[in-house]
């Protein structure tokens, strides 16, 4: 479906920066909470490090737990950006306009505050600048590349300055006009960040083939990072459940699957909270949730894939894990409401055109998605470690304690508090992209039919 | 003022062709008839290529029908083939869904494929009789099919291919019935009393259409789902199961995604030879082979994707499996296999499709596209041949002990490959004198879709995006 | 420090499970020796507690034929260890005399190691040790004291070897067979722990080596590891408790 609308320049203009040329009421109330539970994980983190990490619930064998589940969902969420930014502007997809800064946004804060839990969840986190950096070259011994801990954040820094690199091209454009728009402190600081932009053909070049290229170089990093986050995993040989050679794209599907649906969530409440219902339209979550459904099939398919897998080998203690996961208590719990949630209840829901255009349902159900996509990485995560080994002496359970899931709130509070300075400062729906969609489209009659056009280049 | 005049490549949009419908008909339906005598000496020699295969093949079962560790080439050979002949018609399929126009001249040529399908299927029925059974020796070798009759992967593998050939003929018929009618409207003889008979009444009314729309939407559909169902089933039945120990979960992902860069490669090959030798420049604009470069490029670097995981987890994991699954595909001979597969699948192919020259011609993207197909023969052999070489009293052990010997192919097998790619070669090729080879209804609709137009100082083309 | 100064040593251990009474003897030297954190009953409890060696019981049969059986377990020293190259910052790894050694000083936590170890001998320290009064003065000074956030492990008594290849050096000898003993195989009682050097075929663990008892715990990881056990056999010719402990 296509809902075009003619909306002019000075709407554009005024709908899209009325966050940043005046706040919303509701602002200010609630990045003042969101402030005060940031603050609060921040103590706690830092009691947590200053104490130790017998604050939290880990013992032998289960070294891994909610840091690391954590972790791994926030870098999931970040594929969002690259999925809906890079892939749809380089297959030149309409519906895509609206949606790419709040995408590439995401990426960015999940990004930032994923990178938080692989510093906080080890035992001196204080040594850990001394393996980033700089180089231990005093000693002449650098970091052991062959791990995937050092693949880790090296893919992830790239990944997170890329995705910056990126949403700063995209923002250039915005930034000149609020620059034009402004006065006082505001004016310098976008005069800065604008970089000189003017608008005349030679700048819109550069910026349209600057976008371009990165989205053309972030794309095998975007395939590559949730690979080596599960390799963490897939390389112990030792762990049931976790050797296993399709944890990389089964983890980066799971990763479009999880950022999408968030991506879904932050449209929904974007339109609603700056009530940009002419810009943000159902057509638009029409096109995310058919997206969705075959992202989360793909995604169904290698998990089917992986259980198959997993007890083709015929291993007994492989079999035994897989039992312990899904049969018994708390695991089969957890286990069915991961399945409910992230695939059986929102998939077939999305089949109906009706529940595709409903804003209201589309947030419920993709926030349902993440919910089950948390819970799988900690099925994937958790048991493995929790496995019944070959000795006795090790067999305990995994009970989280409060100051995880205080850490594991936080990280919710963190990345939206983030998101709404942004918002002050920044539109979060590309205005040039608005404008393009609205001068790049055109009606054609065929026959007796009026069909929407886009113009394209020709040769 | 939004991106006036951006003159980079990637955004360029071939016009249309610009004819009128009826020229369009005519001109390609008269590529059916009226092939050049190098065409017919390239059928015949292909045709003789084919017999000479299949004779290879009934010798070959005739007198090696015992031993299963000599089949490993055509096991090798049939994967191949499902590879190209199964993955081609996905070109058709995906983009068509996704809406794509510049796929429009390549459909019709990508669904001839469906129909070498048959090539597969006369390889594959030797196999399935040579296959041993689950149970060998009263233990049970690992399978996808637990607790299932023993007779299960003959069964479903078979089925499934079946089913695939079926399924992509039906596709095929589904999105060729204008192109029938259009062939009972415009030619003669054979071809006109045939156009007749499948065109089944199609007038072009509303509801055709609509119906023509939505079986081709389904059978797409599940064109794909049972492409990857019998990727799974033949590179797990026919390949992983028969070596113990060789646990890799990716690898039927892995071969169904370098089923679709060899399938992507073959529509390339075809559509090079169709272009020039059926003199359809006007038609097939350069365009089509930069969206099929890009296609190829993306599916190159997701092939060394799949290829790096699995190695990567074996090589770290070091127990006893891994090790002996690295040791069976890479020791000895086979290691000039496993480079040559990783050289020509995807080092090669990824610095010849990166330069926008490259992808912008024609001759550039058909070399690299037949260096795939060579590397894809070469890493099939690299994962079957190894697999089918482990004697049949050592398929049930736990993990493999001792290495087999290499196995190196004989007459049979070399006139067997030789033959098996002659065979699709061949029915492609005689598929484009029963249909012409673009679609027409495609091209006219693609002419009523999209205008040329001036915009400002430049020129532009109008795509009109009907729901 | 190369090899050649210390010779060629392959430093391992034989355990004999046909000796082993359970006596926890060997715990409790490495605990003295190596001032490992006091467990204390919440640690325990909370599966925190740190025992570089322990000692296994599995019941086997009913009453009144029921069995014990015990195997003590500590670092296996793998040459093919999984634990070392997932380390980020190089705090394990194998150095020339074979053995893992953890270098506690370069350690950050991440615990990666542990998770590798499929035979669960590696240990996290959650707190900050703490130690009374009175223990202050049993502290080994030869051995570091780790504080939290450092992962530790059997270093086959690493101290004690350095201790007399310097004795030896200086005395310009080469370590006689038997003049190391780590701190579990000198309190083991019945001598079903016996630590020497698996290079020299004259030692008592390479004599030991070759009995027809001997097998390797979880060979189907192939970790290749440098204790060697030695299996237990029934009066009634019942095999022990070994077989419990690898692969099935």
């Amino acid at each position: 479906m296509q809902q075009r609308r003619e909306l002019d320049q000075v709407y554009t203009n005024r709908k899209l920066l009325n966050g940043q040329l005046d706040t919303p009421k509701w602002w200010l109330p609630t990045v003042s909470i969101l402030g005060v539970v940031v603050l609060i994980g921040v103590v706690v983190i830092a009691i947590m490090v200053n104490k130790g990490l017998g604050l939290t619930g880990l013992a032998r064998p289960v070294y891994w737990g909610l840091f690391i589940t954590t972790f791994v969902f926030w870098v999931g969420i970040s594929h969002a950006g690259i999925m809906i930014s890079a892939i749809l502007r380089l297959t030149q997809a309409e519906w895509r306009r609206p949606v790419t800064r709040a995408a590439e946004l995401l990426t960015v804060f999940s990004l930032l505050t994923a990178l938080v839990f692989p510093l906080i969840h080890a035992g001196r986190p204080w040594r850990i600048a001394y393996w980033i950096m700089p180089y231990d070259v005093a000693r002449g011994i650098y970091p052991n590349i062959r791990s995937p801990l050092i693949m880790d954040p090296v893919a992830i820094s790239t990944y997170l300055t890329g995705s910056t690199l990126f949403l700063y091209i995209a923002l250039i454009p915005d930034l000149g006009n609020l620059r034009d728009r402004t006065t006082g402190w505001k004016n310098a600081m976008y005069t800065v960040l604008a970089l000189g932009w003017r608008g005349n053909p030679r700048q819109w070049k550069m910026q349209t083939v600057g976008g371009i290229l990165l989205s053309a170089l972030m794309l095998p990093i975007f395939v590559s990072v949730h690979s080596i986050v599960s390799w963490d995993f897939a390389v112990a040989s030792a762990v049931e459940g976790w050797h296993s050679t399709i944890f990389a794209p089964y983890f980066v599907i799971g990763a479009v699957h999880s950022g999408v649906s968030a991506v879904v969530t932050m449209m929904a409440l974007m339109r609603w909270l700056w009530k940009w219902d002419d810009f943000i339209r159902p057509e638009h979550f029409d096109a995310l949730a058919r997206l969705l459904i075959v992202v989360a099939t793909g995604w169904l398919a290698f998990t089917f894939v992986e259980l198959t897998f997993a007890l083709y080998g015929q291993d007994a203690p492989e079999i035994a894990l897989r039992e312990m996961q899904m049969f018994q208590w708390p695991w089969n719990a957890l286990f069915i409401v991961f399945f409910l949630t992230g695939y059986a209840i929102p998939v077939p829901m999305w089949l109906f055109k009706r529940v595709r255009t409903n804003i209201a349902l589309m947030f419920w159900t993709s926030i349902l998605v993440n919910v089950g996509m948390w819970l799988e990485r900690f099925l994937i995560i958790v048991p493995g470690l929790a496995r019944r080994t070959p000795f006795v002496y090790t067999w305990e359970a995994y009970r989280p304690s409060p100051v995880e899931w205080t850490i594991f709130i936080w990280s919710f509070a963190w990345v939206t508090f983030l998101m709404l300075l942004f918002s002050k400062f920044f539109p979060l729906v590309p205005l040039f992209e608005q404008k393009e969609s609205q001068v790049f489209t055109d009606d054609v009659m065929i026959g007796r039919a009026k069909v929407p056009a886009i113009v394209r280049e020709a040769d | 003022m939004a991106s006036q005049a951006v003159a980079h490549e990637a955004e360029h949009h071939a016009p249309p062709p610009n004819v009128d419908a009826d020229i369009v008909a005519r001109e390609l339906i008269a590529t059916t008839s009226g092939a050049s005598g190098r065409f017919k000496a390239w059928t015949w020699a292909l045709g003789i290529l084919s017999v000479a295969g299949i004779v290879a093949l009934i010798l070959k079962f005739i007198d090696q029908g015992d031993d299963s560790t000599k089949w490993g080439y055509v096991a090798a050979m049939v994967s191949f083939l499902l590879s190209v002949a199964g993955g081609a018609p996905m070109v058709a399929m995906a983009p068509v869904m996704a809406k794509a126009n510049w796929v429009r001249p390549i459909t019709r040529i990508a669904s001839l494929f469906s129909f070498a399908g048959v090539a597969t299927l006369i390889m594959l029925i030797p196999l399935v009789a040579i296959l041993p059974p689950l149970v060998t020796e009263g233990a049970r070798r690992r399978t996808v099919w637990y607790m299932a009759p023993d007779y299960s992967p003959h069964f479903w593998t078979t089925l499934s291919l079946v089913l695939l050939l079926v399924t992509g003929i039906m596709l095929f018929y589904s999105a060729a019935l204008p192109d029938f009618a259009s062939m009972r409207d415009h030619s003669s003889g054979w071809r006109q009393r045939l156009g007749k008979r499948l065109a089944r009444g199609w007038v072009g009314t509303d509801s055709q259409w609509r119906t023509l729309r939505m079986r081709i939407g389904m059978f797409g559909t599940f064109y794909f789902l049972i492409l990857v169902f019998v990727n799974f089933l033949f590179s797990t039945d026919f390949g992983q199961s028969m070596v113990p120990g060789w646990r890799d979960a990716i690898f039927p992902m892995y071969h169904t995604v370098s089923g679709f860069q060899a399938g992507v490669a073959g529509v390339v090959i075809a559509l090079y030879f169709s272009r020039k030798y059926m003199k359809l420049e006007k038609y097939i604009h350069l365009d089509a082979f930069w969206s099929l470069g890009r296609l190829l490029f993306a599916l190159t670097l997701l092939w060394i994707y799949f290829f790096y995981s699995s190695f990567i987890v074996f090589w770290y994991g070091r127990s006893e499996n891994d090790i002996a699954t690295l040791d069976l595909q890479i020791k000895g001979p086979m290691i000039y296999a496993f480079f040559a597969g990783m050289i020509l699948l995807w080092f090669v192919p990824w610095w010849i499709l990166i330069w926008n020259k490259v992808r912008r011609g024609t001759a550039a993207m058909v070399v690299g596209s037949f260096i795939i197909l060579i590397g894809l023969l070469l890493d099939r052999i690299r994962t079957f041949v190894p697999a089918w070489s482990v004697p049949g009293d050592q398929i049930h052990e736990k993990w493999l002990k001792v290495i087999p010997e290499t196995v190196w192919p004989d007459i049979f097998d070399i006139l067997i490959m030789a033959g098996g790619i002659s065979l699709v070669a061949f029915i492609v090729m005689m598929m484009t004198r029963v249909i012409p080879v673009l679609s027409v209804w495609q091209v006219q609709e693609f002419n009523l879709l999209a205008k040329p137009i001036r915009y400002i100082r430049g020129h532009a083309t109008l795509v009109a995006k009907p729901d | 420090m190369t090899t050649a100064e210390f010779g060629t040593h392959k430093w391992g251990m034989v355990v004999d499970i046909d000796k082993c009474i359970g006596c926890n003897a060997c715990v409790i030297a490495c605990q003295a020796e190596n001032n490992i954190p006091i467990n204390t009953q919440d640690r325990v409890e909370r599966a925190r507690s740190i025992s570089w060696i322990r000692v296994e019981r599995y019941w086997e049969g009913d009453f009144p034929d029921a069995k014990a059986r015990f195997i003590p377990i500590m670092c296996q020293h793998c040459e093919n260890a999984p634990c070392e190259p997932v380390c980020p910052v190089y705090a394990t790894y194998h150095n020339s005399e074979g053995m893992n050694v953890q270098v506690y000083n370069r350690c950050v936590g991440t615990r990666y190691c542990a998770n590798g170890c499929p035979y669960i001998v590696r240990f996290f320290n959650y707190w900050e040790p703490v130690w009374p009064e009175s223990l202050r003065n049993h502290l080994n000074p030869d051995v570091t004291v780790r504080s939290r956030g450092i992962m530790e492990k059997c270093s086959f008594c690493v101290h004690r070897i350095r201790r007399e290849s310097r004795s030896a050096r200086s005395a310009g000898t080469e370590i006689a067979d038997g003049a190391v003993q780590t701190a579990c195989s000198s309190a083991c009682p019945t001598s079903a722990l016996n630590f020497g050097n698996f290079n020299d075929p004259n030692s008592k663990v390479s004599k030991m080596k070759e009995d027809k008892r001997h097998y390797t715990l979880l060979d189907q990881f192939g970790t290749d590891p440098n204790v060697i056990y030695l299996a237990k056999i029934d009066a009634d010719k019942k095999v022990g408790a070994g077989e419990a402990a690898t692969h099935g």
